[in-house]
């Protein structure tokens, strides 16, 4: 059960500098063509804010979804998850470059262009009384400051678990161990608020009218979604590439799966919840969002969503057997990443294609101009860290877990 | 009680198989494993509790329970969709609150607790049934240390229908693992099934409990004439006289009780009888019997743009929208309603309109119990006005107003 | 209070694995010491005490109820505009408490939380006997008790189906469904412990009945097998069940367009609530039994801790509930949806919702200190604040909306009658008769399952030892 871990860390190493290049150019090539394709809509860039605003919602509830994860795992002590820890708290931690990439959302609202956020418009805000009742929440600068304090709240938690669970790596005793399980507590608290109301802020409001006291665990529940099928596919690759290969095993995977699986139904269930209440009580100033994605080309993402999100994943996983056979569980969690992209594309763009659901070459690219940028903050991140906390007490457990 | 049976006759009941007992986890995971690589498998191991991962010391293959509940529980799906469509859509179809007859949001609750409900009963049942249980007879507990497999003793047993079963052999194996005595067991002296006297209480409770049911077919398929039998007197026996019945105590004999002397119902009292009526005497009065303002008129036209435009159109012409939805329809019993601006309507006393108004004519319905007298007063002021408005000649029209259009 | 908290307190060390009992660790005397409670010749003087209260409870409960049943419903305080009166809210706030026992067997299992062993089978009984209280409430309120099987689709002689479509059916199914698949649950985990009872057993009356219960289960490998993937499975089916139930019981007021019940937070919020006031009831009840029949050393402070954070962790998400709530009535514009929110505040039932805030949000966060988390008194006192409040919520949202929805010529103030209090009184003592009736009778830890944790089942030594120290 003792082995050299400790002779043989696994590390990036010389592959970070390799695989950020490579994604910092597919960021920037794909933000080149994002921008030029937003240009040449000649709609003053509301299409590209849109694209943008799915594709940072996008990374940002990953990594607000490993955030979740990380504080949970510190929280309740958990042995079982050490290994696969350390991938979740770098992808914890990445959460400045999409505060960055994010920041020109905010100066567009700021400028009073109201083509993602429609309150940004003051003018229009105060011609509609509902609007009115609710400026002094939906006020330009007021939203600046909540998203700093929001983003800024993630980034002081992510990097401080990190830097801690880091700290842990070199220490002699476990002062830092005993610190992260002090201070998860109160982080939860921080991320359990943040992570509400900005989902209110960041993407309820862009249809200001409308409001759904469940819209933040949704959210919360996409993103933990995402994060477990993100962190399937980083550990498979990290494999693939000779990382991590013995530490890792079916075992942990399978815990993963569990947990993806779980987050499948949640996911449902709140999806469900939301819907089926709003459906039943039929009241127009809410049904007329659901109507928006019930008619004409929206049906059929809706219908994707039912089955891609819910129903196939959940036949796919339930068996103990799907989790356990690495193919399948990849399958499903790069299944799983594309239906979150969908679902934030069917929560956003509905306000920019009233006309149907048209996915274009857009929302590629400011996926991949985001996810590059962010990859390759990804890899600086990681650097020189070890990819497991190889001096966690709790490493063997984790290593020599097994189900039942 | 079934020990001592046991031990008499032990030596006279065919053996049953080996049993040996272990100190720990450990000595009997080695054990079975052994046993296991020694060829045999009929045989099993008894533990208080769970023991991880001894099904691969004894080369157990995975239940099938997993695949037992799924089966139950996507019966249990479709069994509930298809109940709820048929009462809800099909058998007894009902609109309530604008949902759809069968609208699958309203329908999910009740298929997933039902889909819970029979995988549950899967899970449970199916573990019962794979593991043959209830069964209170077992050859093993013939061995009285066999009572500590539920406290802190660990055994192995290998049965005699194992192929390579040999008493010497099989005893010697299972010696040389453990170091307590192993000993031999015999098959149970007891039956199976239960003893005669609980079974024939179980029939007795069973017919018994069949009882009330039975009850309730026969008064469902019987007829009677007499009143049914009321546990709990709640509404349907309340302390009241019906109608028409006697009751001795008044004067009369009857339970109901006349109006007193004077008695006006609601909205009845009539001081005026000919505002009333719109008659004096016999005769239609000629002129309207309340003052009519600018006021009246107005509320004349409201009226009758409430109560007479479906039928008789805004202005008078019979061209309203039910009667022209009518004519669309070709409806065949449909009579058209009269133009207000007809001669034989215009020529008309202001008494018949009012008569009219109040008591309707031909197909048209009497409004005298939905408006008072003063509202028919100011629909038929408005009527008059509507006709005059209708037959307009320039000399109805003031000096002062004539000069403003430029005519004479 | 407790004879060595120490031992129990300070197994946070990150290289061990916390110990889950006290005291000897050896199969055999936790078995001896479940099972003594049970086989003792006589149960504690209190016991008698608690026993006589209760029942003299419940006999008042039967006696309401027979009252109710021959007067009629308008015995409570149920009357125009508050036609949902303390009936639901007492529904409500049983099948809440319910909610801990499942989660305890349920969702610990599945997240692998040993320390539930300790005392999952006394939270199991806690919700079947909340069931029972829970369950009774409807039944009753139907007015014509006789006629209740209609809220069932069997065949009758109307030829009427019920309504599918209806939030109340659901409630129907999901309530029976819980309570079937609860009682399965029990009943299985308690069948290897009533063949312990049955082989310790000393009389042919004892040996009979739990041997009759306990199916002639002799721990047979190939046994354990299927019990446990069937116990998984069950686990796995009790978890989103769960959270259905409460789920369910919250669409009965979310479906609709009153004010303050149309909201769309309610299922998760409900679900959070009632896991939290089950926990209460858990710790309320576990504190005073464990000290009764000496199972300190199996239920240890560090059990009652980590249900302290547990009611900590779900009071807190009721309170992000309840400001969420208040801020999406603002932020919604709805003006009604806004006067109702401010009418609880500040309206005639002020003094419900402010007792509603202390009770569920500010008294759990006393929690966060190690000191009174881990002292009986306080979190005893902190417990019973907890099952206050949160009967208090349902009070809160039942009747403050409904006696101020939109039609200000209907709006009232409700008044519960001694009827009403006297049952309410009433189903206590007879979720207490059970459980005290439950603690003489029945183990009341899962003795098998607690043997799993002990280092005894643990072929190599893993349990508590500190092989992770020699990791470098």
């Amino acid at each position: 059960m003792t082995h050299s871990l400790a002779q043989q860390t696994p590390k990036l190493g010389s592959r970070a500098s390799r695989w950020g290049a490579i994604a910092l150019v597919i960021g920037v090539v794909a933000l080149a063509a994002a921008a030029y394709l937003g240009w040449s809509k000649g709609d003053g860039f509301k299409r590209l804010q849109h694209a943008w605003l799915v594709a940072c919602a996008f990374y940002l509830s990953i990594s607000l979804g490993g955030l979740f994860f990380v504080i949970i795992q510190h929280l309740t002590r958990a042995g079982w998850s050490v290994v696969v820890r350390r991938v979740a708290e770098l992808v914890a931690a990445n959460t400045l470059v999409i505060a960055i990439l994010f920041a020109p959302l905010v100066v567009m609202v700021l400028r009073g262009d109201a083509s993602l956020y429609p309150w940004a418009d003051a003018e229009h805000v105060h011609a509609e009384p509902l609007l009115a009742a609710k400026a002094p929440w939906l006020d330009p600068r007021f939203f600046a400051l909540r998203c700093a304090v929001y983003f800024g709240t993630w980034w002081l938690i992510g990097r401080w678990l990190l830097k801690r669970s880091t700290e842990q790596d070199a220490a002699t005793g476990v002062e830092p161990t005993l610190a992260l399980e002090r201070r998860a507590a109160p982080a939860m608290v921080g991320f359990a608020l943040t992570i509400n109301f900005a989902a209110f802020d960041l993407l309820m409001s862009i249809v200001p009218t409308w409001y759904s006291t469940m819209f933040g665990v949704y959210i919360f529940a996409g993103s933990v979604m995402s994060f477990f099928a993100f962190s399937v596919v980083a550990l498979r690759f990290l494999q693939k590439n000779g990382l991590l290969d013995r530490e890792v095993n079916v075992e942990h995977y399978h815990d993963l799966g569990k947990f993806l699986f779980a987050f499948v139904f949640f996911w449902s269930y709140v999806a469900f919840s939301q819907f089926m209440l709003i459906w039943y009580a039929d009241i127009p100033e809410e049904t007329f969002w659901f109507k928006e994605r019930m008619e004409g080309s929206w049906a059929v993402v809706s219908t994707v969503l039912l089955f891609g999100h819910f129903v196939l994943p959940f036949a796919g996983l339930l068996s103990r057997h799907a989790k356990r056979r690495l193919g399948i569980l990849t399958f499903w969690a790069v299944w799983l990443l594309v239906m979150q992209a969908v679902d934030l594309f069917w929560l956003v763009m509905p306000s920019a294609e009233h006309g149907g659901a048209l996915v274009g070459a857009i929302d590629i690219a400011c996926l991949a101009a985001v996810g590059g940028i962010w990859a390759f903050a990804l890899t600086k991140l990681a650097g020189e860290r070890a990819l497991i906390p190889v001096n966690d007490p709790r490493l063997s457990q984790s290593l020599a877990f097994e189900n039942f | 009680m079934v020990e001592s049976v046991a031990i008499q006759n032990a030596s006279e009941r065919p053996l049953h198989g080996v049993l040996a007992e272990f100190d720990d986890v450990d000595s009997i995971s080695a054990a079975a494993r052994e046993v296991r690589d020694a060829g045999y498998t009929s045989f099993d191991v008894y533990s208080p509790f769970p023991i991880h991962g001894i099904e691969r010391h004894m080369g157990l293959r995975p239940t099938k329970l997993p695949w037992i509940v799924l089966v139950c529980g996507l019966s249990g799906t479709s069994l509930a969709l298809f109940f709820q469509w048929w009462t809800n859509a099909v058998d007894y179809p009902f609109t309530i609150s604008g949902k759809p007859l069968f609208g699958i949001p309203a329908n999910i609750p009740v298929t997933f607790e039902f889909t819970v409900l029979l995988s549950a009963f899967a899970a449970f049942f199916g573990m019962l049934i794979l593991n043959r249980l209830p069964e209170h007879h077992r050859p093993v507990f013939e061995s009285s240390r066999f009572r500590r497999a539920t406290d802190d003793g660990f055994f192995l047993a290998i049965e005699a229908d194992d192929p390579q079963f040999d008493a010497t052999k099989t005893r010697a194996l299972l010696q040389k693992l453990s170091r307590h005595p192993v000993e031999l067991y015999h098959d149970s002296g007891q039956s199976a099934a239960l003893p005669v006297w609980i079974r024939s209480a179980l029939v007795a409770a069973g017919a018994l409990a069949l009882l009330p049911l039975a009850a309730v077919v026969w008064a469902r398929a019987s007829d009677t004439t007499r009143p049914p039998i009321h546990i709990v007197q709640d509404m349907d026996s309340q302390q009241r006289f019906r109608a028409q019945v006697a009751n001795q105590v008044f004067a009369d004999g009857r339970a109901m009780r006349p109006d007193s002397i004077g008695t006006v119902a609601w909205g009845e009292l009539r001081t005026d009888a000919t505002v009333a009526s719109g008659k004096s005497g016999d005769a239609f009065l000629d002129t309207i019997p309340v003052p009519v303002t600018d006021a009246v008129i107005a509320r004349g036209r409201e009226r009758f743009a409430v109560y007479c435009t479906p039928c008789h159109g805004q202005s008078g012409y019979g061209d309203g929208l039910v009667a022209l939805r009518a004519a669309e329809l070709q409806e065949q019993t449909w009579v058209q309603p009269s133009s207000l601006h007809d001669p034989l309507v215009r020529t008309r006393t202001v008494g018949q309109i009012f008569d009219t108004i109040r008591n309707g004519v031909r197909t048209m319905p009497a409004y005298g119990r939905q408006m008072s007298a003063e509202d028919s007063w100011a629909i038929t002021a408005y009527v008059r006005a509507l006709q005059r408005s209708q037959n307009a000649t320039i000399n109805d029209v003031p000096a002062a107003e004539r000069a403003k259009l430029g005519v004479q | 209070m407790t004879a060595n908290p120490t031992s129990a307190l300070h197994l946070d060390e990150p290289y061990a694995r916390p110990i889950l009992i006290d005291g000897d660790r050896d199969l055999a005397s936790v078995t001896r010491r479940v099972c003594g409670v049970v086989e003792a010749p006589k149960p504690p003087r209190a016991w008698y005490i608690a026993i006589t209260i209760t029942s003299a409870m419940t006999v008042m409960l039967f006696a309401m109820v027979a009252y109710l049943i021959v007067t009629g419903v308008g015995v409570w305080g149920n009357n125009s505009p508050a036609f949902w009166g303390w009936d639901i809210v007492n529904f409500v706030f049983w099948v809440g408490i319910a909610h801990a026992g499942t989660l305890i067997s349920a969702i610990l299992f599945l997240l692998r939380q040993k320390w539930r062993t300790s005392i999952n089978r006394a939270a199991e009984a806690m919700t079947l006997f909340a069931v029972c209280c829970a369950g009774l409430y409807p039944s009753i309120h139907v007015g014509r008790v006789w006629l209740a099987y209609w809220l069932f689709p069997v065949p009758n002689q109307m030829q009427m189906w019920p309504n599918f479509r209806s939030p109340l059916l659901w409630d129907v199914f999901a309530v029976s469904t819980y309570a079937i698949v609860s009682l399965l649950f029990w009943y299985m985990g308690l069948v290897p412990d009533l063949a312990t009872l049955r082989d310790r057993a000393t009389t042919k009356l004892r040996k009979g009945l739990y041997g009759f219960f306990a199916l002639g289960w002799c721990g047979s490998a190939r046994h354990w097998q299927r019990y446990e993937r069937a116990y998984l499975i069950l686990a796995a089916l009790a978890t989103p069940l769960v959270l259905s139930v409460h789920s369910v019981v919250s669409f009965d007021f979310a479906v609709s367009q009153v004010p303050g019940w149309h909201t769309t937070i309610f299922p998760p919020y409900f679900v959070a609530g009632a896991i939290f006031s089950g926990f209460g009831m858990v710790v309320t009840t576990m504190v005073p039994a464990r000290e009764l029949f000496g199972l300190k050393e199996l239920v240890t402070l560090k059990h009652l801790e980590n249900m302290n954070k547990v009611i900590l962790a779900t009071g807190s998400m009721v309170g992000l509930a309840y400001a969420t709530e208040f801020f999406i009535a603002w932020y919604g514009g709805n003006p009604y949806e806004r006067f109702v929110f401010l009418n609880r505040a500040l309206g005639p039932y002020w003094w419900a919702y402010w007792l509603m805030v202390f009770c569920n949000v500010v008294a759990p966060q006393f929690l966060w200190f190690k000191k009174i988390r881990t002292s009986l008194w306080t979190m005893f006192v902190i417990s019973i604040f907890v099952n206050i409040g949160m009967w208090l919520e349902r009070f809160v949202i039942v009747v403050t909306s409904l006696t101020r929805d939109y039609l200000p010529t209907s709006w009232g103030y409700f008044k519960p009658t001694a009827v009403d209090v006297c049952t309410f009184a009433g189903t206590f003592g007879l979720f207490l008769t059970l459980f005290l009736l439950f603690c003489r009778f029945l183990p009341m830890v899962a003795i098998a399952e607690v043997k799993t944790v002990l280092p005894a089942a643990h072929p190599h030594g893993g349990h508590g030892s500190k092989e992770g120290a020699h990791h470098g």
